[in-house]
C-alpha cells in the first residue's frame, strides 16, 4: 500500500508545528500542537476535524498567513515558515494558492470577474500584453466551465457554484503547484457540490496538482482524498490512507467522527448509532503521546500503553475482515 | 403516429445554462439612474446648482466691495425695502443687499468647497493607511487624542490673530485640525472591512497593501465618504458664518454673510429683511447642498440599485 512511500516526492513537509495566538497579555491560545506530517506530490491530503479544531489555522500557516510559533513548514525542501526573503515569499505565493470556503465573501463585490481573475496575473506580471492577459483570463474561465462573456460581470450576479468556480479560476491562473482548499464546498448547495469536486479532480489530473483538502464532512473526504489526517483540539490524532481509515479506525475520536457520517441507505441509517468521544478512555498516566506508525502509512497519536491496545484492536479487526497487511 | 416517435431527445448544451440573462450591471450608471429617479432630488439639484452658479458668477458682474460705500451720504438710498429696482433693498450705508449677499455666499462656498476638498483628500489618504496598519494605529491614536482635544474656537482665534483675517487663513483654520476627524472616521470604516475574507484572498494572490486599499477597500467607502462630504460642506459654510459673526472669519475687507448677519442684527426691529435675507440664503445653500449630498450618498450605496 505505502511501500512506494520512500520514492514519492514530498511537496509540503510540516515539522513539529505549533501555532498559537496571543489572547490578552501573556495569555496564549494554542490552536495547533506539534503537527507533523508530509504531503506527497500529486495526492489529495485531507485534514478533517470539528469546528475550532485548528484545521483552517494549519492550512493558513502553509500560506504564510498565520505564523508558526514553533517548528517549521517546508515547501519542496525549502523552509517557508518564519522570516524568509521577499523573493522567496513571492515564490511561495505563486506556487501555493487557496480556494476559500465562502465564495460570496472571498470575491471583491466591487470588481468585475475580469479583475478578480486577473489579480494574480497583474501582481506577478504573468502576461506579455493586454491581449495575452485577456486570452489567459478567457482560458481560465473556460477551464472551470464559465464563459468569456462573464468577464464584465460582477460577483453578485453569479450563483454560488459559479462563484466558487471563479475562485478556482483565479487560483488556477497562477499555475500553482499546491492548493489549500479550505472547505471549498461546505458553503455550496448540495446539488452542485459534486460539480465542484469533479472540477477540482479534473484540474488536479490535468495539471498534476497537490491538494490539501480541509473538511468536516467525512463522506466528501472519502470521495476525494488519498490520505486523511484527523485533527482534534489542535492535535493530529490519526493519519492513514482513506480506505484504511474507514476500515480500521483506531483512535476513539476517529471512531466517533466516523459514526456521524449519515448513510444513504435508510435501513442502515436507522441502525446507525452515534458514538460520543470520551477522552477518559485514553491512557491517563500522563505519558507524553507521540505519533506512532502502527501499520505502514497508518499513524496514530498514542502513548505506549494505548499503542498495545490499538495493536490488539487492529489485529482483531484484520482477522475479522480477513485482511493481511 | 406511434408513441415512440412522439418525443425526441433535445440537444443539451451544458454551457447554455451558464449564461446570465440579466442586463449588464455598471456601478456608476446605476448610481446616476438611482439618483435621477426621484423628481424631488432632481428639483433640489437644480436649485442647488442654480444657487451655487449664481453665487459664483453674480459677484463678478456686480463688482461688490464691502469697503466701498458710494451712497453713504445719500439718505434717500439707505434702508430701502426690497423692490423691483433693489431686489433685496439696501442697507445702512446704502449698498445693495442683493450684491452683498451673493458676494458673501460666493466666499462661503469657495471656503467650504476648498476646505472640504483638502480635508477629504488628506483625511481619506491618512485614514486608509491608519486603518490598515496596526503599527501606525498605535501612535496615530495618540496624535488624534492630542489634536482632537484642541478647542476649535481657541484655535480659530489664535490663527486669525497670527495669520490675519482673510480667505487663506480661514481655509487654514478650517483644515489644520479637521482632517484628523475625517481620518479617524475613515480609519474605523477601513478597520470594519479590512479583515473581510476577500482581502485575505487578494493577499494570497500577492496583492500589495496599496492595491488592496484602492481596489478592495475604497470602492466600498464611496457611499460613506459621500455622506461625510454632504455633512462637511454645509458644516463649513455655517462655521464660516459663525466665525465671521464673531469677527474671526473673513475680516472686514471680504464680503461675508456672517459679518452681514452680525451687522444687521441691530436693525432687526426696524428693517427685519436685512437680517432674514442673508440668513435665508445661507440656509437655502446649506440645505440644498446637504440634501443633494445625502441623495448622492444613498445612490452610491449599491444596495439601492435593485
Amino acid at each position: 500500500m505505502s511501500s512506494n512511500k520512500q520514492d514519492r516526492e514530498v511537496i509540503i513537509s510540516i515539522k513539529h508545528v505549533d501555532i498559537s495566538f496571543d489572547v490578552g497579555q501573556k495569555k496564549k491560545f494554542v490552536a495547533v500542537k506539534d503537527a507533523n506530517f508530509d504531503i506527497y506530490k500529486g495526492e489529495t491530503f485531507a485534514l478533517v476535524g470539528e469546528s475550532g479544531s485548528g484545521k483552517t489555522t494549519l492550512g493558513r500557516a502553509i500560506l504564510r498567513i498565520n505564523p508558526c510559533s514553533a517548528g517549521e513548514i517546508q515547501f519542496e525542501g525549502k523552509r517557508i515558515s518564519g522570516k524568509i526573503s521577499h523573493a522567496e515569499d513571492r515564490e511561495v505565493v505563486r506556487n501555493i494558492q487557496m480556494i476559500f470556503q465562502d465564495p460570496a465573501a472571498s470575491l471583491n463585490e466591487r470588481a468585475t470577474i475580469e479583475y478578480c481573475v486577473s489579480e494574480g496575473l497583474y501582481n506577478f506580471h504573468l502576461y506579455d500584453n493586454e491581449e495575452d492577459r485577456i486570452a489567459k483570463v478567457d482560458k481560465a474561465l473556460q477551464d472551470v466551465g464559465l464563459l468569456p462573456e462573464h468577464k464584465s460581470r460582477y460577483p453578485h450576479e453569479f450563483s454560488g457554484g459559479q462563484r466558487q468556480r471563479v475562485g478556482i479560476a483565479r487560483a488556477m491562473i497562477m499555475n500553482p503547484k499546491f492548493i489549500v482548499a479550505d472547505e471549498p464546498i461546505s458553503a455550496l448547495d448540495v446539488s452542485i457540490r459534486a460539480q465542484v469536486l469533479n472540477l477540482m479532480n479534473k484540474l488536479k489530473a490535468e495539471r498534476n496538482l497537490t491538494y490539501l483538502f480541509i473538511a468536516h464532512d467525512l463522506s466528501v473526504v472519502r470521495f476525494i482524498a488519498d490520505r486523511i489526517a484527523v485533527i482534534h483540539h489542535g492535535e493530529i490524532v490519526e493519519i492513514a490512507e482513506s480506505e484504511t481509515l474507514f476500515k480500521f479506525p483506531l483512535h476513539p475520536y476517529t471512531i466517533s467522527l466516523l459514526s456521524t457520517v449519515p448513510m444513504p441507505d435508510p435501513i442502515v441509517e436507522r441502525t446507525r448509532k452515534h458514538i460520543d468521544y470520551d477522552p477518559s478512555v485514553l491512557d491517563q498516566s500522563g505519558e507524553k503521546r507521540e505519533m506512532r506508525e502502527i501499520r505502514p502509512g497508518h499513524f496514530i497519536f498514542a502513548t505506549s500503553k494505548e499503542m498495545k491496545e490499538y495493536e490488539e484492536k487492529i489485529a482483531r479487526k484484520e482477522r475479522e475482515l480477513g485482511v493481511n497487511r | 403516429m406511434d408513441k415512440e416517435n412522439l418525443f425526441e431527445f433535445a440537444a443539451f448544451d451544458k454551457l447554455e445554462s451558464e449564461h446570465i440573462a440579466a442586463p449588464r450591471y455598471s456601478y456608476w450608471k446605476s448610481v446616476w439612474r438611482t439618483f435621477f429617479k426621484s423628481k424631488f432630488t432632481v428639483a433640489v439639484s437644480i436649485v442647488m446648482i442654480a444657487l451655487v452658479l449664481f453665487a459664483l458668477i453674480q459677484p463678478l458682474t456686480s463688482g461688490y466691495d464691502p469697503t466701498v460705500a458710494p451712497n453713504i451720504n445719500d439718505a434717500s438710498k439707505k434702508f430701502l425695502s426690497p423692490s423691483s429696482e433693489q431686489l433685496f433693498g439696501t442697507d445702512n450705508i446704502g449698498n445693495s443687499v442683493f450684491d452683498a449677499v451673493w458676494a458673501g455666499a460666493r466666499n462661503s462656498i469657495i471656503v467650504s468647497f476648498v476646505s472640504t476638498a483638502i480635508n477629504m483628500l488628506i483625511g481619506v489618504l491618512v485614514g486608509a493607511l491608519w486603518g490598515f496598519s496596526k503599527k501606525m494605529d498605535k501612535w496615530m491614536i495618540e496624535v488624534y487624542n492630542v489634536i482632537a482635544n484642541i478647542p476649535f474656537l481657541l484655535l480659530a482665534m489664535i490663527l486669525s490673530y497670527v495669520l490675519g483675517a482673510g480667505m487663506r487663513s480661514l481655509i487654514i483654520t478650517m483644515t489644520c485640525t479637521s482632517w484628523i476627524y475625517v481620518a479617524y472616521f475613515i480609519r474605523t470604516q477601513v478597520m470594519i472591512i479590512r479583515d473581510r475574507e476577500y482581502n485575505l484572498a487578494s493577499k494570497c494572490l500577492g496583492t500589495g497593501t496599496g492595491t488592496i486599499i484602492t481596489k478592495n477597500i475604497l470602492p466600498y467607502l464611496v457611499s460613506v465618504i459621500m455622506t461625510y462630504i454632504s455633512r462637511e460642506i454645509p458644516n463649513i459654510i455655517s462655521y464660516e458664518v459663525f466665525l465671521s459673526y464673531l469677527g474671526l472669519g473673513l475680516g472686514t475687507t471680504n464680503a461675508s454673510l456672517g459679518r452681514m448677519i452680525s451687522m444687521y442684527t441691530s436693525f432687526m426691529s426696524g428693517y427685519p429683511h436685512l437680517f432674514w435675507i442673508p440668513v435665508s440664503v445661507v440656509a437655502l445653500i446649506a440645505i440644498s447642498l446637504y440634501i443633494v449630498g445625502q441623495k448622492l450618498a444613498d445612490a452610491t450605496d449599491p444596495r439601492t440599485h435593485m
